[in-house]
């Protein structure tokens, strides 16, 4: 009997009833997908982590190495498991060509290039199988990091040159490296097999070394750290622990798994919305079916099993159809994934979790439908057929006063619905709402990040050139070489110049620990302070964020450095966001008088009429190899570009998204709407409103509505777009914890709400175009 | 006396169900009309053909000597909203609007006196038709009565040529049902043409004129004259309208 009246029901409702299976399939399908995403980055992530085994506390080091000095301090140190030492081979991105559909040199990377052969047990470069990647003579494994960049294939040639020798290899893997999986990390490693790395050690570029050390327990890396760099080991270049490896090689797809749970979140808020206002509108549509069964002598529990049974059959419907769509999508998403960290097979884990996911959205499906259809047991029949008083009994009095506006009619008539029936648009409201929180937060973050201040947060200054002598073994000369050539340059309106240097203090548990300085007479004036400011004396030093942590100071401390066996005290006089060089950086404009420095930097200004990047090629030309020379510009697009590279794409798939949702919504609210007001649009063209009033109006209705999501959404995007920003920042550990974002004004307050806006009334005048067909009599006698 | 409505081989079907057959027809300005006729015959459909709401499958309807029968959407409608008024068995008010905003609105929409105007001729109507009291209320929280009588306020905001009526006291009690025929008689009297559909002989029995479908063709007309409405001539009327329609069948 049941299944006889719900099959009556799907053939006579069939606008409702394929919405709400819409619905259902959407919530379904988001939930589950969501799920599935999460779990393959997850199992994809830490698979790859198991397999590659990065180290939990790497040393790089440029210069001479005194193994037998390693050797032993590494045997003495306990909770030490594993340790190991690997060369690299530093080249420069002009000695490799590429011939594959385009011959190109890789010049133009700024990352450092290092060529290494495969370790044997740990650190281990995999490929997409995550497999441990052996090659033999003649091949090369090239990051896949590269492979974007520049759309290499398997099978192009690569081409090394360098002081005189010239080899030839063909591109066999794109590998995975857990360490340097990222612009972020500023190096990437080419493998070689283990013969055609031997015989080019020592005859060609410059030699690096990798100190990894294992640990049972990965926070014994500090302790290590601290107790490495008190043993006066090879230190020249940066350390990093396993947190940081890990947080900067899979930064980007954290952002894009984040970005995405966050919108689908959103997007299953909107969905249920949407399932609770058609079940809603649904059930005041059959409000005379109700009454009669009641009338007829049906209980409440026999009219609710009827309609919990359509809305089972809808919601299995739903589900399963829902399920299969994730299926078959969250490859799709999941390919950039697969592409960096591999292996990503649909898990065992992955397919239970989706499915429990999927009943959980069926639970919460039919617990709603029971939650509304309780609403029938207060209704009586006369309420039903003859009040036609429907489920709402909360009495609303309507607002006198459309004989007061002195706006047009069909505006007065329009404002005065939304305003005086507000919830029955609340859908068209939170749905805009949402949309436009979904595209204007990704959107704000990355202007913030393509911004020319965005620098500033990450412990830069803003100049035009950006010039970095790195340690090694010509770091002096190439200094001298550097200043020599920028003092006689006239293009160069001024610059100014830091070097790095070395010293000690002691960290929050009273341990040794390094700290680097950049000292210089400008040092740290141009950045964004989170408290204080920059070193105006002497015994003023400025820290990064992650530096005060270590140390466990604030603004105002006093904190003490050792350097060439002095002591001195100074005091903390500001603390900047950092993310370069690990976050862990510190400026002074003090001398610190015999400390040897490890790098120099130039951060040069040019004169108005100046081209940046000829005047950056000229300069790197003049000063020669060895030394970086970047217009800041390019720093950026190059640090950052992978991360705002994705989020253009996801801010593109997300406002697609969003204006899909906004044109489906509103066709479907307004599919709704019209066939509930047949009887209110039946009257006005009695009274003589034209089709064309009514259309009007219905776009006058929308229109307020939509706009006022716009305008809300705009306002929380602005209040606590940041918030959100700064909390995943903070707790992405990334050294920055504080961004002010930067509005495109244009954007945010012209193009995306006006956009919006007219893509929703173009939809509801099109939808607006069925009403002349309706036949006002029979739409009276209903 | 003119006709204000001329009503020329009208036809109306619905697929292939004939309703109305080549009806012939003219209605003169202030005249009061009754249709009767058993379910189905065809009243209610003629009723919409000459009022614009519908379109009649052939044949022309002259509203004041003017073809309305093919206009456009906004043609007629201007028509209906300023010549024409309407009245249905239910008050079919609009349920977000109070009573009195229901009344002004085919004022304000027709735009041909200030607002202001429209509102005092708004009240002017309520006070006449009773419901002055219940002016900013809300058309939940008013008797079936009280509707009826906002709708016939409504119809008559715009002073229109003629008053449509299909079972305008078809929902209400004996009592009610007198006092809004009262009030229907009255504006007829002061001018307005008058034509509505009926069950109800009483009803019928307050017409000028009582036309009688059957089978979608006018079977029969009855003059009764104009009503009067003191205590001798509506039972005379009544009386003779039954015998008439007892011969028609009703």
């Amino acid at each position: 009997m049941d299944l006889l009246i719900v099959k009556n029901d799907f053939k006579r409702n069939k606008i409702i009833n394929f919405t709400l299976l819409l619905f259902m399939i959407f919530s379904a399908c988001l939930a589950i997908m969501s799920i599935i995403m999460g779990v393959q980055t997850y199992t994809s992530i830490s698979d790859f982590y198991e397999q590659a085994e990065p180290p939990h506390f790497l040393q790089m080091h440029k210069g001479e190495i005194d193994q037998e000095k390693l050797n032993k301090f590494m045997s003495n140190y306990q909770g030490l498991n594993y340790w190991q030492l690997q060369t690299m081979i530093n080249i420069y991105g002009e000695n490799l060509t590429i011939v594959g559909n385009e011959t190109y040199d890789i010049s133009d990377l700024r990352l450092d290039i290092s060529l290494v052969k495969q370790n044997e047990d740990k650190d281990l470069l995999l490929d997409a199988q995550h497999n441990k990647i052996i090659l033999n003579k003649g091949q090369i494994g090239i990051p896949v990091l590269l492979k974007n960049m520049y759309n290499m294939e398997v099978g192009d040639k690569v081409v090394l040159s360098s002081d005189g020798i010239s080899k030839e290899f063909t591109i066999k893997e794109f590998v995975l490296d857990s360490q340097m999986n990222s612009p972020m990390t500023s190096s990437t490693r080419i493998l070689l097999s283990d013969e055609e790395f031997e015989d080019l050690k020592g005859k060609i570029g410059e030699q690096e070394y990798l100190i990894e050390a294992y640990f049972t327990d990965t926070n014994e890396a500090s302790s290590f750290q601290s107790a490495y760099e008190s043993a006066n080991l090879p230190i020249n270049g940066p350390a990093i622990t396993y947190g940081m490896i890990f947080l900067l090689s899979a930064l980007t797809d954290i952002v894009m798994v984040f970005v995405l749970l966050l919108v689908s979140f959103l997007l299953i808020a909107i969905s249920f919305i949407c399932v609770k206002f058609t079940i809603n509108a649904a059930l005041e549509e059959e409000i005379y079916e109700i009454g009669t069964m009641k009338a007829i002598g049906l209980s409440f529990i026999d009219i609710r099993n009827i309609y919990l049974t359509k809305y089972r059959i809808l919601a299995i419907i739903g589900v399963v159809i829902g399920y299969i769509l994730a299926i078959l999508f969250s490859g799709i998403f999941s390919n950039h994934i697969s592409e960096t960290f591999g292996g990503t097979s649909l898990s065992l884990l992955s397919m239970i979790l989706s499915l429990l996911v999927g009943l959980l959205v069926y639970i919460l499906i039919i617990h709603y439908c029971k939650k509304m259809l309780k609403n029938m047991k207060n209704i009586t029949v006369v309420d039903a057929l003859v009040n036609g008083n429907g489920f709402n009994k909360n009495y609303r009095k309507v607002k006198d006063g459309l004989y007061k506006s002195k706006l047009p009619i069909n505006w007065a008539l329009g404002a005065h619905e939304v305003f005086n029936n507000f919830r029955s648009y609340f859908i068209i409201f939170a749905v805009v709402l949402i949309a436009v929180i979904m595209i204007l937060i990704p959107i704000n973050l990355m202007n913030t990040m393509e911004a020319p201040e965005f620098v500033t947060y990450m412990g830069s200054s803003l100049e035009d050139i950006l010039i970095e002598v790195e340690s090694g073994e010509n770091l002096e000369n190439n200094y001298i070489k550097a200043k020599e050539v920028l003092e006689k340059d006239e293009d160069i309106e001024n610059y100014y110049e830091y070097s790095r240097v070395k010293v000690q203090t002691t960290n929050v548990e009273g341990q040794l620990t390094n700290i680097n300085i950049d000292k210089g007479n400008y040092s740290g004036k141009d950045l964004q302070y989170l408290r204080g400011m920059a070193p105006e004396e002497k015994n003023h030093i400025a820290l990064s964020y992650s530096n005060a942590e270590k140390v466990g100071k604030d603004v105002g401390d006093k904190i003490m450095l050792s350097f060439n066996n002095k002591k001195l005290e100074f005091e903390i006089f500001g603390i900047y966001q950092d993310v370069t060089d690990g976050g862990y950086t510190a400026k002074s404009i003090y001398d610190f008088p015999g400390a040897s420095p490890e790098k120099y930097t130039f951060s040069v200004n040019l004169k108005d009429n100046s081209n940046v990047e000829d005047k950056a090629d000229e300069l790197s030309q003049l000063i020669g190899t060895g030394v970086s020379v970047e217009p800041m510009e390019e720093f950026l697009n190059q640090t950052l570009g992978g991360v705002v590279n994705q989020l253009k794409t996801i801010v593109l798939v997300i406002s697609i998204i969003s204006g899909f949702m906004a044109i489906l919504i509103t066709i479907l609210f307004l599919k709704l709407r019209l066939a509930q007001d047949q009887s209110e649009i039946a009257i006005l063209k009695a009274v003589g409103f034209t089709y064309q009033d009514i259309s009007l109006q219905f776009m006058i209705k929308i229109g307020i509505i939509s706009t006022m999501g716009i305008l809300a959404g705009v306002i929380i995007s602005n209040l606590l777009g940041g918030n959100i920003v700064n909390f995943a920042l903070s707790i992405s550990g990334l050294g920055i914890k504080k961004v002010q974002l930067i509005n495109n004004l244009l954007v945010n307050y012209i193009v995306c709400p006006v956009l919006l806006l007219l893509l929703i009334l173009f939809v509801t005048k099109f939808m607006m175009k069925s009403i002349s067909k309706y036949d006002i009599t029979s739409m009276i006698n209903e | 006396m003119s006709p204000i409505l001329q009503i020329k081989n009208l036809s109306k079907s619905f697929g292939e169900s004939q309703v109305l057959n080549d009806i012939n027809l003219e209605v003169n300005k202030g005249e009061f009309i009754a249709i009767m006729g058993q379910s189905g015959s065809g009243k209610s459909t003629l009723l919409y053909s000459i009022s614009g709401m519908d379109r009649p499958s052939s044949g022309h309807v002259l509203f004041n000597g003017k073809d309305i029968s093919k206009l456009d959407d906004e043609k007629i409608s201007e028509i209906r909203l300023k010549n024409m008024g309407f009245i249905f068995q239910h008050s079919y008010l609009l349920k977000n609007l109070s009573i009195r905003d229901n009344i002004i609105l085919p004022g304000f929409k027709a735009n041909d006196l200030p607002r202001e105007d429209v509102i005092k001729s708004g009240d002017a109507l309520m006070e006449k038709t009773g419901i002055s009291n219940v002016a900013n209320h809300d058309i939940k929280k008013i008797s079936g009565g009280q509707l009826q009588r906002a709708a016939i306020c409504r119809a008559l905001i715009n002073k229109p040529d003629i008053l449509f009526g299909d079972e305008p006291t078809g929902s209400l009690n004996s009592s009610t049902t007198k006092e809004i025929m009262d009030i229907i008689n009255n504006i007829n009297s002061e001018g307005t043409t008058v034509i509505i559909v009926s069950h109800d002989s009483k009803v019928a029995a307050r017409a000028d004129r009582v036309i009688f479908l059957k089978d979608g063709d006018i079977h029969d007309e009855f003059e009764l004259g104009k009503y009067k409405g003191n205590k001798i001539d509506k039972p005379i009327r009544e009386k003779r309208l039954y015998q008439w329609l007892d011969k028609q069948g009703f």
